[in-house]
């Protein structure tokens, strides 16, 4: 798609893009200051960035995905398993360390799995991820027999709902994997690889990109970002159950498209990510702060997604005519 | 699930059949059980009731869950399946209580007789009704925790999924229960989809605009757990009560985080509704609904609790079914 456009002309739409996001972010913020007198408060500010966090831990992994024009449909499903291994073995050993690994491990395995799947199998990344999403769902229902795992040590909780320096842990997870990973995809090779691969996987291959390496390593790097959100999600949530993934990779999904990610390939980035996270969270925020019932939830997260693509269409179709 | 080969259960038959000449019925009837999902530990609870009872009456059983929790389509090809099998009888758990009434039907054509367990079916013919009702769980435990607060205070209502017949009709007890003490004022009412981490999301976000919240009402365990989380995470202090009566809840309950539970004793469901079945294949007197009155497990009863599943004995039939 953007392969066409000029290489100017695709960074002012993505600044343009970019730009509308930023905008509706802060009429939401605005608009609900202005509604009720709770929500400008420092503690439902770091309330929002911790709810937010979460959702950004497993949409930042599935972003770089999404910019090779894949997509990992097994995100919530690789939480799910991550999770309840990784808890099964923090409660037989009792070290953090372990259970860390666990998860981390867990989850880069399950994307090495997809990583191959869409390369050497040639499978296509939705049905490939699909796949797998429901072999893992029965894996974790089988393992955890319908029982849940609770009770975790005050240091293993802290990574999930601890303070430092008066903020709360999963904010600077947050922080951290946006800088890194905002490195990794503007300023190193890989991540350049990466958008070129999204933007022509065949004119990347001519270039000389190692395109099934690249896209196995993306689909790890979105397994093991799962891994490690399913232990911020034990950590928060005191507890491991076989369905503790199952409502975790649709809104990852559409914090990624609101963020302004083309499915496409090739154009968006982990910042736009970020502001997707952020929008999704405060509608449910706000819904609640008003006390309105929060079943209209869905309906509003479906229409900010349609509307933030469809300006992105349009933004891109007008930048395009321009150049 | 666990099934002896068929020809054990012929020969064991025939065998008890010929002890048993000249008695009203012949052991070894086969009956097929389908509960909602394998992740809800309460399912887990009645499918182990169900071969527990059947086994004291020298019969067998066969399961059928749906592999993606509650769904409607795999339930209804599982129901075909069953009949193909030709089960003596059926001890059914709808997914959705309305949406299941051709699988009952279906069952009905088949002539395959059906008791119908814990979620009421809104048609087919049923040999028996066998449960607790959602509203008097709902009523009987937020009763138990209002009367704690002394009948003075702030609740919220955390509900389940927005349409689910138990999280209506739990809401419904919930209220009924709150009009019972005008001087407990609800603050909000706001669903979590019967999610942990939705739950707890909620509450952070209740308890920004709630700088007092004195008592918590959710329409099952994990959400109860998933408010309590909150609270902790706060520093802040409420009563909370859930819905399930969980193995988790229970432990809960043992350390003083949740208050109660209100149990809709899964336990007596799976053996009462599979002894149900056996005794109307054996032309034995069943009561066209057996509905037991709810029961709010608490720290001054949970200890029977604790006992593990399999090794509990199903009630007598006469000390539960009085007639």
């Amino acid at each position: 798609m953007s392969g066409r456009l000029s290489r100017r002309a695709a960074a002012s739409a993505d600044v343009v893009a970019l730009g509308y996001r930023v905008l509706v972010l802060v009429v939401l913020v605005a608009g609900l200051a202005f509604a009720n007198d709770a929500f400008l408060t420092q503690s439902n500010l770091l309330n929002v960035l911790r709810q937010a966090s979460l959702v950004f831990l497993i949409a930042s992994g599935l972003t770089l995905v999404i910019l090779t024009a894949g997509l990992d449909l097994s995100v919530g499903a690789n939480v799910g398993l991550s999770a309840c291994i990784a808890a099964t073995v923090m409660k037989a050993t009792g070290s953090v360390a372990l259970a860390f690994l666990a998860g981390f491990g867990v989850g880069a395995v399950i994307g090495l799995g997809n990583g191959l799947m869409v390369t050497f199998m040639r499978l296509p990344p939705f049905i490939a991820t699909y796949g797998t999403m429901w072999m893992l769902t029965g894996v974790t229902y089988w393992f955890m027999g319908g029982q849940t795992i609770h009770g975790f040590s005050p240091g293993f909780r802290s990574l999930g709902s601890g303070y430092l320096f008066g903020l709360p842990v999963p904010i600077y997870l947050m922080f951290a994997f946006l800088f890194a990973g905002g490195a990794f995809t503007r300023y190193s090779v890989l991540g350049q690889e990466v958008y070129a691969i999204g933007a022509n996987a065949e004119a990347a291959r001519l270039s000389g990109v190692p395109v099934r390496t690249r896209l196995v390593m993306v689909y790890i790097l979105s397994g093991a970002m799962a891994g490690i959100a399913a232990l911020v999600y034990v950590a928060r949530l005191n507890s491991a159950e076989a369905d503790i993934g199952e409502a975790l990779t649709l809104p990852a999904l559409a914090a990624v498209l609101i963020g302004g990610t083309s499915l496409f390939g090739g154009v968006g980035s982990l910042s736009g990510t970020l502001v997707g996270a952020l929008i999704l969270t405060l509608v449910l925020n706000g819904m609640n702060l008003l006390t309105i019932n929060a079943n209209w939830q869905p309906f509003i997260t479906g229409v900010i997604v349609l509307l933030s693509v469809w300006i992105d269409m349009v933004t891109r179709q007008r930048a395009e005519a321009r150049a | 699930m666990k099934c002896s080969k068929p020809w054990v259960i012929a020969v064991s038959a025939a065998f008890a059949g010929s002890l048993a000449a000249g008695m009203a019925h012949a052991d070894g009837e086969k009956i097929a059980v389908f509960t909602k999902n394998q992740t809800n530990p309460y399912f887990q609870t009645v499918r182990t009731a169900t071969d527990i009872a059947a086994k004291s009456m020298n019969a067998t059983t066969i399961h059928y869950v749906p592999t993606k929790p509650d769904s409607i389509p795999e339930q209804m090809s599982q129901i075909e399946d069953a009949i193909t099998k030709k089960p003596d009888a059926i001890v059914f758990i709808p997914v959705d209580f309305k949406a299941m009434v051709p699988g009952v039907n279906k069952m009905n054509a088949a002539n395959i007789p059906v008791v119908n367990v814990t979620d009421r079916s809104q048609g087919g013919n049923l040999v028996s009704f066998v449960g607790t009702d959602d509203y008097s769980l709902g009523l009987g435990v937020a009763r138990h925790m209002l009367k704690k607060m002394g009948g003075q205070g702030n609740v919220i209502i955390i509900e389940g999924v927005k349409g689910a017949l138990s999280s209506v009709e739990r809401v419904r007890g919930f209220q009924k229960a709150l009009a019972e003490f005008p001087g407990v004022k609800l603050l909000a009412s706001q669903p979590a989809n019967y999610q942990r981490l939705q739950a707890l999301q909620v509450m952070e976000n209740l308890m920004q605009s709630f700088p007092k919240i004195d008592g918590v009402l959710a329409a099952n365990d994990p959400m109860a757990l998933g408010a309590v989380e909150a609270l902790e995470g706060a520093n802040r202090k409420a009563l909370a009560v859930g819905i399930n009566g969980s193995r988790e809840a229970v432990e809960a309950i043992k350390t003083g985080k949740l208050l109660a539970s209100g149990d809709p004793n899964a336990f007596v469901q799976g053996c009462i509704g599979t002894m149900a079945a056996i005794r109307h294949l054996r032309k034995l007197s069943v009561p066209r609904e057996l509905v037991f009155p709810a029961d709010v497990v608490d720290s001054t009863n949970y200890k029977s609790r604790e006992i593990p599943e399999n090794q509990r004995s199903c009630p007598k039939w006469e000390d539960v079914v009085k007639s």
